[in-house]
């Protein structure tokens, strides 16, 4: 996988290192600012911003979000999200969705059925990207909704909700009336939400 | 109309029929009056009346010739199928006759080669043609041109089923050149010769099939066709041990290889010769099961250059007749080309086709009862292009087979050449052995050293789910599965057993069935303790985690267990870069970027035990390794190029080993591994050396440029004897423990960012290797 241009950077991490590596979600945030457009990025993006939130979000919502706590996977109290991931949507807790969404993204991101490259994006598979990345919102909403004081703090600490928000509106992965979370800065999204109940 | 025209009208227009005739039933409703209806009648009317009935008939008569014409038509085409079928029916009935009474003739020369006897077979006479009752010309000629003729239809109806199968057309010639040029050097002897010329052809490992060329060489050469030659010379190796077995087959060709290997193997004392021979049964078999498919090739050997102008013709006329007599063989095959075919798309080991498409026949024939020993050669024909595939072999060792095979046991494995031959006959349950086995037992070795690789590894699972590099991996104790950690901050546990087949690659899929989140950062390390239950990981963000490993058996959608995570290790401030698990006392090591090397206690989340190199004396720990030897070392390898030996009790260091890598170069060690059982030390090192250290003495004993690029990481097999390094330079390298001598090297994984493979592992009990990339992949090799 190639990264920008200026991105040349000596990636060994040899045992022992103290170094960080460049982290490849701000490598993404600055490419698409510099309006680098092509559909490897957008692939990129969401392989990036799956994986991103995989780690944080998983992470965190360990400490917090249990089972008998959410037991239903919800952002604002209209609709209830089903887990896409089993035979027939089924209704998991919280963290199961979580979970669940974010091992079958990998899957489906990883698998050759649907994306056999990375630098081109199949047309069937192209809806799929859109389908993933609403997905992926709908933790956000939830970790905003229900478990505010972690969403903020990693929120300051890595700006993932709006890198995330800022990559699928441009590159117009999900409808904008997907996209409920409140982003404070001076791009408003509307904040109805009309979070579609779907399989 | 002039009704008062009388009788003189009435005779002058009528011509046709009396009016008597004409007028009865003309009047089907006049029942009473006669007369009255008479005085109906007149002449114009009787006129129309005839004119119409006329008409109508010459109407109906036009229709009926119609008809028979149609019919006639009809009748004609039926007939000429008819015909078509009879002569269709004559042709198969012809060539069965023909082959049969070749086969016959064939059995009995080389029974009597072999034997001195006559073989009683029955009816050995020519077939008869008069049974067909246009006796066909053609047929009627002797014997040996019949038999000629329908080896020759038939030899391209095989021909063709090979071009299906994968052989083409250069290889059959190369390979009935080659028989004849064998024969040519052979024919005139006579005896038995021992392994001859044609043994260096053949690269030592299949003296069997040589010696049967050897024997087939008989002055039996009555027919001066070297084409019967030919066709002795493949059959008798065939024909000996089906005339030992009773002449099971009388119709040989048509029962599957199964039976024929089965009768074969039941023969152990068969072979007058040495263990060599031993390989003859399977040989044989195979001879004589491929042979039917490929002999007619060779039993033609001027009429090659014709065959290739008829097989156009006869290609189309045998599609239909054959099948019939082949319908076992053929489903057989056909269902495991289309196998074949689908494991073949996309393999990386394209590059040999006809070792591949020699497998795969074999394959093919051997389906269940795979039988190990000889690969390549098939048949003899194959044997002069065995050769030169051992060479391309020799010579592109890197290449790696891209075949795959069922999983089998691991005793297979294990056997070397030498004992395989000893064991295909001793073992009973040899359904276990694939054609895998057959390949690997050939000992490709690089260096062409003496001993027995035991097997060719082969990339069989791509474990494809991670997005970023893969750090490391560590397999389970006992079970088919491997837990793999990656800089995407996650851990996936894997289960071989549960693949999902991959339509492009012929590797198979395999999908994780549970993703271990809790670090915070890249994951560096995992290990897994010795039952297997847990695993543990160490990452950039300082924390080891320590994890209960689920069931293998989980479906991968479950709802979330918080059991699995056990706790957290805290305690280094650095990026944890390996962690091991001491079995003997239930402790975990850890080095890390801080320059600690710390002892846990793996039962429990407690602050370590002990802590080593708190200074940082040695420099900044990048590996550590327990000493197998002695329970109570461990050896910890250092940035500086520096190797340190400490006691875990007593908390010192014992011995500081040489520094690696030139004297005023000291080079960084990646990893450092311990030998299972003798006290050495081997090191993976920056400048693409591997070293090895003695633990007494503290000094190298062996260093060796293994890699074009940085080594990374080392592996030891349970055994002792093979030891495994992955480099950068996209390789993974297999070398024999004492003669320090590379054995395989493949080619796994691509290159990202400057980085191609990042750790590498053996399966502690099953037959596996497993190498994890930065390119997101983790490969399993069986």
């Amino acid at each position: 996988m190639v990264m920008a241009e200026g991105a040349a950077v000596m990636r060994r991490n040899r045992p022992g290192t103290k170094e960080k590596v460049p982290d490849f979600s701000n490598m993404l945030f600055r490419k698409i600012m510099l309006n680098i457009h092509s559909s490897h990025t957008v692939f990129v993006g969401v392989v990036t911003s799956s994986k991103s939130v995989t780690n944080m979000y998983s992470v965190c919502s360990q400490g917090e979000c249990h089972p008998d706590t959410c037991t239903q996977m919800t952002a604002t109290e209209q609709w209830i999200f089903l887990c896409a991931a089993h035979k027939t949507p089924k209704e998991c807790p919280a963290i199961d969705y979580t979970r669940h969404t974010l091992d079958g993204a990998a899957c489906l991101l990883n698998s050759n059925k649907y994306f056999p490259s990375r630098v081109s994006i199949k047309e069937s598979s192209v809806g799929k990207l859109g389908s993933v990345c609403r997905r992926i919102y709908r933790i956000f909403s939830h970790a905003y909704f229900h478990h505010r004081q972690i969403f903020d703090k990693y929120e300051n600490e890595t700006f993932l909700c709006h890198r995330f928000t800022r990559f699928v509106m441009k590159y117009n992965l999900m409808s904008k009336d997907n996209l409920i979370v409140p982003i404070m800065e001076d791009e408003t999204n509307p904040n109805e939400a009309e979070g579609e109940n779907d399989a | 109309m002039d009704e008062q025209a009388g009788p003189g009208v009435f005779f002058n227009n009528n011509n046709s029929g009396l009016p008597g005739a004409g007028k009865g039933p003309q009047q089907p409703g006049d029942v009473g009056g006669g007369e009255a209806a008479r005085a109906h009648y007149n002449i114009p009317g009787i006129l129309h009346f005839l004119q119409h009935e006329w008409a109508r008939f010459e109407v109906d008569r036009a229709q009926w010739e119609v008809e028979r014409a149609e019919l006639q038509a009809q009748i004609a085409f039926l007939q000429g199928e008819r015909k078509g079928q009879e002569n269709l029916k004559k042709d198969l009935v012809r060539r069965i006759k023909m082959l049969e009474y070749a086969l016959k003739q064939e059995r009995s020369k080389y029974h009597k080669l072999k034997y001195g006897t006559e073989l009683n077979q029955g009816d050995m006479k020519p077939p008869s043609y008069d049974d067909s009752d246009e006796g066909n010309e053609n047929e009627v000629p002797s014997p040996p041109n019949s038999s000629q003729l329908g080896w020759k239809q038939g030899r391209q109806l095989l021909r063709q089923y090979l071009q299906e199968v994968g052989y083409t057309d250069t290889i059959m010639d190369v390979k009935s050149q080659r028989v004849r040029a064998l024969l040519g050097l052979a024919g005139d002897s006579g005896e038995r010769p021992s392994v001859r010329k044609p043994e260096p052809m053949v690269n030592g490992t299949e003296p069997s099939l040589l010696k049967d060329s050897g024997m087939i060489s008989k002055p039996d050469m009555s027919d001066s066709a070297t084409v019967l030659e030919a066709f002795k010379f493949i059959e008798s190796a065939a024909a000996e041990f089906s005339d030992e077995d009773d002449d099971e087959d009388s119709d040989g060709r048509d029962k599957t290889i199964m039976n024929l290997a089965t009768m074969v193997r039941k023969k152990t004392s068969s072979s007058p010769s040495s263990s060599d021979m031993s390989d003859d049964p399977d040989t044989e078999e195979a001879l004589k099961g491929f042979d039917f498919l490929a002999s007619p090739d060779e039993m033609e050997g001027s009429p090659d250059v014709r065959s290739v102008e008829d097989s156009d013709d006869w290609e189309k006329e045998e599609q239909c007749p054959m099948p019939e007599a082949w319908d076992v063989d053929q489903g057989l095959i056909a269902q495991l080309k289309e196998q074949y075919r689908k494991e073949r798309k996309g393999k990386k080991g394209v590059k040999r086709p006809n070792r591949s498409k020699l497998q795969d026949m074999l394959a093919n024939l051997r389906d269940a009862e795979d039988l190990p020993s000889m690969q390549p050669p098939v048949t003899p024909p194959s044997r002069p292009s065995v050769p030169r595939l051992n060479e391309h072999e020799v010579g592109h060792p890197e290449e790696v087979e891209a075949m795959t095979f069922p999983p089998t046991s691991g005793k297979s494995f294990i056997m070397g050449p030498d004992e395989v031959a000893e064991s295909e006959l001793g073992l009973g349950e040899l359904a276990g052995l694939t054609v895998a086995n057959e390949a690997d037992s050939l000992a490709y070795d690089v260096t062409n050293s003496q001993d027995a690789l035991r097997k060719t590894w082969n990339p069989k699972f791509t474990l494809r789910s991670h997005f970023d590099s893969i750090r490391g991996l560590a397999f389970h104790p006992v079970e088919p599965v491997l837990v793999t950690a990656s800089e995407d901050h996650t851990l996936k546990l894997w289960n071989l057993q549960k693949t999902a087949p991959a339509k492009k690659c012929a590797a198979l899929d395999v999908e994780p069935i549970y993703t271990f989140r809790a670090h915070r950062g890249a994951v560096l390390c995992v290990t897994m303790s010795s039952t297997g239950e847990q695993c543990f990981s160490g990452g950039v963000d300082g924390t080891i985690q320590s994890w209960n490993t689920p069931n293998p058996n989980i479906d991968p959608y479950d709802s979330y267990e918080p059991s699995v995570l056990r706790g957290a290790l805290l305690g280094h401030t650095d990026s944890v870069w390996g962690v091991v698990y001491s079995s003997a006392h239930q402790r975990l090591l850890s080095c890390s970027g801080d320059g600690t090397v710390r002892l846990w206690n793996a039962a429990n989340t407690s602050p370590a035990l002990a802590i080593f190199n708190e200074k940082g004396e040695l420099g900044v720990p990048t590996s550590v390794d327990l000493v197998c030897s002695e329970p109570a070392h461990m050896v910890t390898s250092f940035s500086t190029g520096e190797i340190g030996l400490f006691n875990m009790e007593t908390r010192q260091l014992i011995l500081k080993l040489d520094q690696t890598g030139e004297p005023e170069a000291p080079c960084k060690i990646n990893k450092v591994l311990s030998h299972p059982t003798l006290p050495i030390t081997i090191t993976a090192q920056e400048d693409r050396h591997i070293q090895f250290f003695d633990n007494n003495t503290g000094k190298c004993i062996h260093s060796m440029v293994a890699h074009l690029d940085a080594v990374t990481s080392l592996a030891v097999d349970p055994n002792g004897l093979y030891l495994m390094s992955g480099s950068h330079d996209c390789s993974i390298r297999l070398w024999n423990m004492e003669s320090k001598t590379c054995i395989q090297e493949f080619t796994a994984h691509r290159k990202k960012s400057d980085e191609a493979i990042h750790d590498v592992a053996f399966h502690p009990t099953k037959c596996y290797i497993g190498s994890a990339g930065a390119d997101a992949l983790a490969k399993v090799f069986v």
